[in-house]
């Protein structure tokens, strides 16, 4: 019963001459492919051959500048000290420019600076990985759906840390270059509004984020389970529905009432995606310049629940009149 | 209307766990079976215990209603209802309505000659839910550190048990399962578009195959995975995500009780660099 | 090569893994915990049986010395010098100097203040020191006994646990990048143990525990609207209020839902009055700083000093040293009573003191 699980592959085939991908008007790929027995035993043993356009080129070029930049900076801030460099690199940040310089545009590089040119160089990069991936798309006949899927994720990038300072005034509304220090920032981030949780936005963010986790756990065990009778053929499935799509419809119409299509079921997938960077970043755009205190705004509007108090009455002291106070 | 054009050859009968050809039959689109009707039991008891732990509560107001565990105080003793017996006794129907609907899809992968991968992972949520309200309680030495049920209340209480480790980030199983969550939706993202984009190509065009599909992954990022291997990063990455959850969870308390970010002092303190 | 690679690889890996195993301190049930909230919200207070014995045991007070004859001779008649405890009898007032020495220098004994050939000399400075710090305990037990330390009061132990120099105590950091290339970090970003080893700003107790005319919002950073009316504060003042919100937690041993319901820490009417006893604590820190240990400066020798040459200062672990009531909430005060009142309004300075005790000179009079 086990082998029918087909968790993995366990006789990879490998073609005498690797496949070169489609010919298509601009293929000068470069690479020369190999077999990882590593990667054929879940999937595909063929690595490469690449495409590398100008514009992919242009894209990690910029990708490299920023991860220098951010990584001298980095090592700059322990001194120059490898050992240190290794120890806190976790610790360790470029951080956008302080307060006091607004939306200035280039404040001193060592207070702000150096942190506008590496967001700079990366955004610069990510727009170019947009291109690149929609004209590979296009070049390929293929529709752009992953492109513009991949525009959602850039849409959160953005607000966080290009559109939201912007609105709010300053630069140091950004997030910081590190491992720990953004995530330092989002902890912040959330106790300076009044608890991120209360925010409708980051509910729908973080339902889409599990749905989305969700619907790749259905969706890949129901493929894996009719894997037996060809299942993971999805687009002839789809345009020549097969035994695999009537049984993997039918066990859903079984379990819950309700089926997707093959084809439909990404559909699905692609939305419950895009939607957790799409309503997330409209969540940090909402914040701070929409509301101030995302808790207060749930009081006000009926949805944050009241408990039964435990203590007497608590008084912020700092309101209590002046009396006998050293 | 119950059935798809093609269903009434799939709807055979056995394969069921147990109760044999008793319950073996379906409601309009839904099979039943023991685990079917069982699993109703659950269903129907919890939710009417929902609904009269939120009419004896002060709100009907959706977000606001919290059915809330017992005090620390009554340790792993039962509470009255209305001090959290409420909650015990729903926290029973929801683990048996769970492992009901996971073994009656069990049965139905058996009618459909399929492998048991869908209750088998659906089995990793029900155990992420089992480590929050039960194995860790128990290794507390309390119910009271379940979770209270309630659309608002919930996060409340994800709030605080956060901050009773001053920082949750800093949880490296908590990092862990973020970083499979969030690489469970790009991975996704990228499976559904790349579907859609070969099913969906360019006006005029025709639906394109998998070459096409590898080729993409291929041209941009140098390696595709292929047709079958993406189902099974998909669910290995989603079943990551939903394992360290619980991991992350039942470590902050009985295993680790100060901040997190103290718990990184091992690496700062390793004896190449001390 | 793939092979020395693959065997590298696993060979930091498992040294990694047995590292973080064993050397992070992991702890193990059963707990010993205590709700502070309403049920189901998740305000506990989460120690391990045995971590909690520990934290009691660590923080026993000492037993008292037997009490001393009132009558006899004043201490001020018997000893030249005696400028703050005149008032007690000489057995009082030995009896209150053998304790002095078991709470703070036990090891070095009566020489670590008093010179050897005069006990009456002001030559040593921690003498001078130790007179400041006694009108010190005097009036934390006098002016903070209804907000802060209640009954239980303070005495020299509180803080110093045998030590000459207590164990928590804190300097200024200097400013990072103000040279060369290193950026300016806005002081955080590097292992701090001071605010719990996160990344968050580790120069809090400078913007937060020096003065006491510190702003009354310079902690509070949340909105107290629904909706921008006014400026906000930026995020980087967030992260500072967190960082020495993490720095108090660890000081006393317990965590944010402590004081806070934290789905809105700023709400007064949600916390637990523990919230309140802080808020005290915080401008009782400000005040000692301020007042006691800032005009030390220059009676301290320069080794004494921090980096940028500023006096120890004290935070909230000075005195709680991981315990959320110090020394387990023991009455330590009561057998001591001449350290609960000011005995002398100030202590000026005389004979042999080579400089004077600052914040204690008479304003010279004008012309």
């Amino acid at each position: 019963m086990a082998y029918y699980q087909n968790i993995f592959t366990q006789v990879q085939v490998r073609p005498l001459v690797p496949e070169h991908g489609v010919p298509v008007a601009v293929d000068d790929r470069v690479g020369k492919p190999f077999n990882s027995y590593l990667f054929g035993l879940i999937g595909n043993s063929q690595v490469g051959p690449i495409y590398i356009g100008y514009i992919a080129a242009l894209s990690i070029t910029c990708g490299l500048i920023a991860f220098e930049i951010i990584g001298l900076n980095m090592w700059a801030s322990v001194n120059w000290d490898p050992v240190q460099f290794v120890r806190q690199l976790p610790w360790l940040a470029l951080e956008p420019p302080l307060p006091k310089y607004g939306l200035k545009v280039l404040p001193p590089l060592n207070e702000g600076g150096w942190w506008l040119i590496a967001g700079f160089f990366l955004t610069a990069s990510i727009l170019l990985w947009w291109v690149h991936l929609y004209r590979r798309a296009r070049a390929l006949g293929l529709g752009t759906h992953v492109p513009w899927a991949f525009a959602s994720a850039i849409w959160l990038y953005l607000v966080l840390g290009f559109i939201r300072p912007l609105l709010m005034g300053s630069w140091s509304e950004a997030v910081p270059f590190g491992i720990f220090p953004h995530l330092d920032w989002t902890a912040a981030f959330s106790l300076r509004y009044g608890n991120l949780f209360y925010n409708p936005f980051h509910m729908l963010s973080i339902t889409f984020l599990y749905g989305s986790t969700l619907l790749f756990a259905m969706h890949g065990g129901t493929i894996l389970a009719c894997s037996r009778y060809g299942a993971e053929r999805e687009i002839d499935q789809i345009v020549d529905r097969g035994t695999a799509t009537e049984r993997a419809a039918l066990f859903w119409r079984w379990t819950m009432g309700f089926n997707a299509t093959m084809e439909s079921v990404h559909r699905w997938a692609w939305w419950f995606a895009v939607l957790t960077t799409l309503t997330g970043g409209i969540g940090i755009l909402l914040t701070g310049t929409v509301v101030d205190n995302w808790y207060l705004w749930a009081v006000k509007h009926h949805v944050a629940p009241s408990y039964p108090q435990v203590y007497g009455p608590i008084v912020d002291p700092a309101h209590l009149a002046p009396g006998p106070r050293p | 209307m119950a059935m798809l054009s093609f269903e009434r050859k799939y709807r055979v009968r056995g394969g069921t766990l147990l109760g044999g050809d008793l319950f073996d039959f379906w409601v309009g689109p839904f099979f039943v079976g023991f685990f079917g009707v069982v699993g109703m039991f659950f269903t129907v008891l919890g939710t009417a215990l929902v609904i009269y732990g939120a009419a004896i509560g002060p709100t009907w107001n959706i977000w606001q209603i919290n059915i809330a565990p017992p005090d620390i105080s009554y340790g792993l003793r039962l509470a009255p209802l209305k001090e959290g017996g409420l909650w015990q006794i729903i926290t029973m129907c929801a683990l048996g309505s769970f492992v009901c609907w996971a073994l009656r899809e069990v049965e139905i992968c058996r009618k459909l000659g399929i492998g048991y991968h869908v209750p088998v992972a659906f089995g990793m949520a029900i155990f992420a839910y089992f480590t929050l309200v039960v194995i860790r309680p128990l290794l507390m030495g309390a119910w009271g550190y379940g979770f209270p049920y309630g659309i608002l209340s919930h996060l409340d209480w994800v709030s605080n048990t956060g901050y009773q480790y001053l920082h949750f980030h800093y949880n490296p199983a908590h990092m862990l399962a973020v970083t499979f969550f969030f690489t469970t939706t790009l991975a996704l993202a990228m499976h559904g578009g790349l579907i859609l984009s070969a099913t969906n190509p360019k006006k005029g065009e025709t639906v394109k195959t998998p070459e096409h599909e590898d080729t993409f992954f291929r041209d941009t990022i140098g390696y595709s995975i292929g047709t079958l291997g993406v189902h099974r990063l998909g669910l290995f990455l989603a079943l990551s995500a939903g394992f360290w959850s619980a991991v992350c969870i039942v470590i902050s308390g009985p295993f680790w009780t100060q901040g997190w970010p103290q718990w990184w002092g091992w690496w700062l303190n390793l004896p190449v660099w001390r | 090569m793939k092979t020395i690679l693959a065997v590298v690889g696993g060979a930091l890996a498992l040294f990694l893994t047995i590292a973080m195993f064993g050397g992070a301190g992991w702890t193990h049930p059963p707990m010993a915990n205590k709700q502070t909230g309403f049920r189901g919200t998740g305000m506990d207070l989460i120690r391990t049986r045995a971590g909690n014995e520990a934290l009691s045991e660590a923080n026993r007070a000492p037993a008292p010395a037997d009490p001393a004859d009132a009558g006899g001779d004043k201490a001020s008649a018997v000893y030249q010098n005696v400028q703050v405890l005149g008032d007690l009898s000489a057995e009082q007032f030995n009896r209150l100097m053998v304790s002095i020495t078991e709470w703070v220098a036990p090891q070095q004994g009566c020489t670590y203040c008093h010179s050897t050939e005069n006990m009456a000399s002001d030559e040593l400075y921690q003498k001078r020191v130790a007179r400041r710090m006694i009108q010190m305990t005097q009036y934390i037990n006098a002016s903070w006994k209804e907000n802060h330390v209640h009954q239980a009061g303070v005495t020299c132990y509180t803080c110093h646990r045998g030590n000459p120099v207590p164990a928590n105590i804190w300097f200024d950091h200097p400013i990072q990048g103000a040279g060369r290339f290193r950026p300016r970090n806005n002081s955080q970003n590097l292992a701090s143990p001071e605010v719990g080893n996160t990344s968050l700003p580790y120069d809090v107790y400078q913007a937060f525990y020096q003065h006491k005319e510190t702003s009354e919002d310079a902690i509070r950073v949340n909105a107290t609207t629904a909706l921008p009316e006014t400026k906000g504060k930026p995020i980087q003042d967030a992260e500072k209020t967190f960082a020495i919100m993490i720095s108090m937690s660890q000081s006393l041993g317990v965590n944010c839902t402590f004081c806070h319901n934290t789905r809105s820490v700023a709400q007064w009417d949600t916390s637990t009055p523990n919230r309140v006893h802080a808020w005290y604590g915080i401008r009782m820190v400000r005040d000692l700083n301020q007042d006691y240990l800032t005009p030390l400066t220059s009676t301290f020798p320069r080794n004494r000093l921090g980096i940028l040459g500023d006096a120890p200062k004290i935070n909230c672990a000075t005195c709680h040293n991981g315990a959320n009531k110090p020394l387990n909430g023991a009455n330590v005060i009561e057998p001591y009573p001449e350290l609960s009142h000011p005995t002398i309004s100030v202590s000026l300075p005389t004979g042999e003191a080579k400089d004077p005790i600052p914040g204690t000179e008479k304003p010279t009079p004008k012309p």
